[in-house]
């Protein structure tokens, strides 16, 4: 099977086991409703608020509703040993990791773009005008988090106490990516000029680069009995 | 054991003996006394010591860019007049607390002072110095009780003899 | 012969000599205290409190060498798979996890009478509050996992990731709030007198010190806990210490 035979044969793995169940993406998105609730009582918030505020509302959701799928990612393979077959097959550990990181980065972005119209609505945002450059600045940061996130979700996963340790090890790797993001993110919706967060944008690729291609070749570590 | 906690008692004694030249370095170049305490002993001239005081609103004048001052110190129920010929003072304004290095001068009952310096809280400088180093030093303390004692139980029950040899080659 | 054999054989004899490290971190740290605490000048802006920089800079430097020798040797047991080298590396992340602690503990008192707070978002307390989340994690993973070689690989890995994370980390924060003060010892030229310098250096010495001794200490100390587990349950550990002896 060739590199990227296994990649796709991967994601098609978990898309079609999430299109089946359905249990990944709507735990995910309840979830991420249940945050934007508690946060709009949390806050009694007027327009210049929601301003100063939003996006790092927006990130605080996305983040750890990422965490719970990204965590799914791997329990769903302890049923019925799979996870062992995942360790034990010829298949490169690299284009495994790639399939799955894909596939993370899928469910993720999927329940941000359905997530958002809520906060549009929620929120009375103006987005019309930046709604190319912050699906940009989503798709950046989720693959940031996707990145490390499969990563230690393949660690976790073999570990005892799996649902504590995998936010407790991400989340402090993941401070540049959501100061990135929340930066960006309120750079567009504010309407600045593209060129007062742009370093953001590039900070966000420069962490993608170095992790993708670190996690790559850590992945085999993981994944190895 | 025995000797382990000899040699840190010995280390405990040495800590505190060196804090002790310390504190006495601090009461004698550093403590400050108060306009009460120059008053009370106001017949005699004293070496140069640190008087700490507030500057009495309304009361400073003189050339602060020659370096010439006098002002009065006021403390809780006294004050001092002084008189201060030094550098010109970065530091020197009405109400505010300060200390002045320099002699009493009981024949004019004057405060002759060289030197103003901000009030210091060493609090902070000492509980950083402590906090820093008694964790560090419990640390060393417990991690070396415990390779001692493991030493004496893996002494005790000969686990360091050779036992039955079974190979398994490593990957 | 490669080299790394030898140097492996070269920390276990240098163990032997850990007491004269100990003694060494002791003197170089009374003479700093002696240097910095009476003799160095107070500082013309911070006037006395400036004597806490003598403790808290060393303190944060010898943190972050501690977290480099992490790096270094979880890379290195990523190659070698030698059981001494992972517990080196317990060892280093648990001392730079102390000194990470206590030097935030530091600054924060540092930072109370010059700044007249004890917390800000700065660019170096972030850092180092991350820092700390990072080696907090990375000693409850070791706790979480069974088999020793196995805790060992992960814990290697996280340390990896982690050492690759830290500078993002700190330059991200550094563009998202600057107000600290520039960096004090910069490698354009001398900004800071020979006074201060001296007693810096040599309590930065100390520290170095005093890490590379508790570190032979903790060191020898899993060491030991581990060969006394293995002992106990012979079966289970005989192929991890198998590798000891190669």
């Amino acid at each position: 099977m060739t590199f990227l035979k296994v990649i796709q044969w991967v994601v098609w793995k978990d898309l079609i086991t999430e299109i089946r169940s359905r249990e990944t993406l709507s735990s995910m998105l309840f979830f991420a409703m249940i945050v934007i609730l508690v946060f709009s009582f949390s806050f009694s918030m007027d327009q210049d608020a929601v301003r100063e505020l939003i996006a790092g509302i927006i990130w605080v959701a996305f983040a750890f509703t990422g965490i719970i799928g990204l965590g799914k990612s791997f329990t769903v393979e302890l049923h019925n040993d799979c996870l062992e077959y995942l360790q034990l097959s010829p298949a490169p550990k690299g284009a495994i990791y790639l399939g799955k990181m894909t596939a993370n980065l899928l469910f993720m972005l999927t329940v941000e773009i359905l997530l958002f119209p809520l906060f549009v609505l929620f929120f009375n945002l103006d987005v019309v005008e930046e709604i190319g450059l912050l699906l940009l600045i989503f798709f950046l940061a989720t693959l940031g988090l996707s990145a490390v996130g499969t990563l230690f979700s393949a660690l976790t996963v073999q570990i005892r106490a799996r649902e504590v340790m995998l936010p407790v090890l991400l989340l402090p790797l993941a401070v540049p990516v959501m100061i990135a993001a929340v930066e960006a993110t309120r750079g567009a919706l504010n309407g600045a000029p593209l060129s007062l967060y742009s370093q953001w944008l590039e900070l966000l690729i420069i962490f993608n680069v170095i992790f993708t291609v670190a996690s790559f070749w850590l992945f085999e570590l993981i994944l190895d009995s | 054991m025995t000797s382990f906690y000899a040699r840190w008692a010995a280390l405990i004694v040495i800590a505190l003996i060196l804090s002790g030249l310390t504190y006495q370095h601090y009461q004698q170049n550093l403590a400050s006394v108060t306009p009460e305490w120059i008053v009370k002993n106001n017949s005699s001239p004293t070496p140069s010591i640190r008087l700490e005081g507030m500057v009495k609103s309304g009361s400073l004048s003189g050339n602060l860019d020659e370096g010439q001052a006098e002002f009065q110190l006021v403390g809780d129920s006294a004050n001092v007049a002084v008189h201060y010929n030094g550098s010109p003072p970065e530091n020197l304004r009405e109400l505010k607390t300060l200390i002045v290095v320099g002699q009493w001068d009981p024949a004019q009952q004057v405060f002759r002072a060289r030197e103003i310096v901000l009030v210091t809280n060493y609090g902070f400088v000492v509980s950083a110095y402590l906090v820093a180093m008694i964790p560090l030093i419990l640390l060393v303390f417990s991690m070396s009780r415990k390779v001692t004692s493991l030493f004496q139980v893996i002494k005790e029950s000969k686990l360091y003899e050779p036992q039955a040899e079974f190979h398994v080659d490593s990957r | 012969m490669s080299l790394l054999p030898s140097i492996n054989r070269f920390i276990r004899h240098i163990q032997r000599f850990k007491g004269w490290f100990g003694g060494a971190a002791a003197l170089c740290l009374i003479t700093g205290m002696y240097l910095g605490l009476i003799t160095s000048p107070p500082d013309y802006y911070q006037g006395e409190i400036v004597r806490i920089m003598y403790v808290h800079v060393p303190l944060a430097h010898t943190a972050l060498f501690g977290y480099t020798v992490l790096f270094v040797g979880s890379l290195w047991y990523l190659w070698k798979r030698d059981p001494l080298i992972d517990n080196m590396c317990h060892a280093a992340a648990g001392m730079s996890a102390a000194f990470t602690a206590v030097a935030l503990v530091t600054g924060s008192i540092w930072a109370k009478p010059t700044w007249n707070t004890w917390w800000t978002w700065d660019p170096k307390l972030v850092s180092f509050a991350v820092l700390l989340m990072i080696l907090a994690g990375y000693l409850m993973l070791r706790t979480m996992v069974e088999d020793p070689e196995q805790e060992g690989r992960y814990a290697a890995v996280l340390a990896i990731v982690g050492g690759l994370d830290l500078p993002i980390i700190y330059f991200a924060a550094e563009w998202w709030r600057t107000l600290h003060q520039p960096l004090s010892i910069s490698l354009r030229g001398v900004s800071i007198s020979g006074d201060i310098l001296l007693p810096l250096s040599i309590m930065s010495i100390g520290f170095t010190l005093l890490f590379t001794y508790m570190l032979m200490i903790r060191t020898q100390m899993l060491y030991l806990v581990n060969l006394f587990d293995a002992k106990k349950g012979r079966l289970l550990s005989q192929v991890h210490l198998s590798k000891v002896g190669q």
